[in-house]
């Protein structure tokens, strides 16, 4: 026998978990399904200095913790490493199917599925992750104390790690193939003053080298168009995020970014199924535009629940 | 933890790793790692499904760090499996799926 549900939100980060307290709040029976543990993204940032509410900053696992406890206090259920390993959506109730195993349905749907770190692409990348290429700072800087290592990409996640990770590294190379960091002005300044990090700027990977671990990261500096090796004890890549909408591919039209395209009330094509936070074709992506776009699709799923009841 | 899960420590990798008569799943964990959290009760699972067929071991990488740097081990989480005292397929790591451990499980046992 299936369990029901009002609400089922897909993904449990700052937009899935906002919408469950905005649906447990309106008393819809709501629960949050996540491949992993709750926080998304947000659980392997290191610190967060933006969030409104935290004057110091707090700690992303914390702060990931927070947004859980919250919607739970509230009655949501949140399931933990649960995998949807069979999903219909085309009918009014709709289906899920957990771990080929326990059956749920619900009439309204939000997938706040997020974003995944983006792979470079390059050779040797398959070869070495886990065996020196690593797209975690929390969960695997500790490991390199006093070593060199090097991060890709000049975001404010590749800027801001790279600052965590001077905590245990010798020293932190960035490698960024502009001549300017693409993080805010104030993570960027820090990042310059320390004497740990030193800037390759237009310069690209090319290759991972090694044996049986990585031991080189080939790069181009892309105006001379020289590339050279250079010995590593490690590298840490945070050159973007991905969307991850493998669970909606033939079920709504993804843009060239494989996104989703909704309207401001985040509902998508398909009647009933909303989408929020990192997966969803727009401008900025933010925990705190997360947390507004799990707002926006809770209230107009909890309309939609009104007006097809 | 599940009865089928048990922890080790690098002094019995060759004898509880390479020694094993059966197919064994051998899982580098860390602590302050999300993915090693999302990965313990799918882990388990997977553990209970294959029961007395294969081995599902643990081993904490910060109190076994020479282990994991002669193995080439990286990134937490990481899975080896081994068949025969050699380690076979491809390691999984970072966020991994209940369903790649278990098709990496059947793939080792057909």
């Amino acid at each position: 026998m299936a369990s029901q549900f009002d609400l089922v939100i897909v993904g449990a980060g700052p937009a899935g978990l906002t919408a469950a307290i905005y649906g447990a709040r309106a008393r819809l029976r709501t629960i949050v399904l996540d491949e992993g543990m709750p926080g998304g993204q947000v659980k392997t940032t290191h610190k967060v200095s933006n969030y409104p509410g935290f004057p110091e900053d707090v700690k992303g696992a914390e702060l990931a913790g927070l947004f859980a406890k919250q919607a739970e206090r509230f009655g949501a259920r949140i399931a933990r490493a649960v995998e949807i390993t069979k999903m219909d959506l085309s009918s009014r109730e709709k289906r899920f199917v957990l771990d080929e195993d326990e059956e749920i349905t619900g009439r309204a749907v939000i997938v706040a599925t997020g974003a995944k770190p983006r792979a470079l692409g390059i050779p040797g990348e398959d070869t070495f992750r886990g065996r020196g290429i690593s797209y975690c700072a929390t969960c695997d800087g500790a490991y390199f104390e006093g070593k060199d290592i090097h991060v890709i990409g000049g975001g404010n996640s590749a800027v801001e790690e790279s600052l965590f990770l001077t905590q245990f590294a010798r020293s932190v190379t960035i490698i960024h193939q502009f001549d300017e960091f693409q993080a805010e002005p104030a993570t960027a300044k820090e990042a310059l003053e320390n004497p740990k990090i030193k800037v390759m700027w237009s310069h690209e990977p090319r290759a991972f080298l090694g044996e049986t671990a990585l031991q080189k990261l080939r790069v181009e500096n892309l105006k001379s168009k020289q590339t050279s090796e250079l010995p590593t004890d490690g590298v840490f890549v945070f050159v973007g995020m991905v969307p991850r909408t493998e669970l909606l591919k033939g079920v709504v039209p993804l843009d060239r970014w494989g996104c989703v395209e909704t309207d401001d009330s985040m509902q998508t094509s398909v009647p009933g199924l909303f989408v929020a936070g990192d997966i969803r074709a727009k401008r900025f992506r933010q925990i705190t535009t997360a947390v507004a776009d799990g707002t926006i699709a809770a209230l107009a799923a909890q309309k939609y629940l009104r007006e097809t009841r | 933890m599940s009865e089928n899960v048990r922890e080790i420590q690098a002094a019995q990798y060759e004898a509880e790793v390479l020694g094993a008569p059966e197919p064994v799943v051998l899982d580098f964990f860390s602590t302050e790692c999300p993915p090693c959290e999302a990965l313990a009760p799918k882990f388990e699972a997977v553990a209970d499904q294959f029961k007395g067929r294969v081995r599902f071991l643990k081993i904490f990488r910060q109190g076994n760090r020479d282990l994991a740097a002669k193995l080439a081990v990286t990134s937490s989480p990481t899975l080896l499996f081994y068949k025969g005292g050699k380690e076979v397929g491809s390691r999984l790591t970072g966020d991994i799926k209940r369903s790649e451990i278990k098709q990496t499980v059947e793939t080792m046992l057909a």
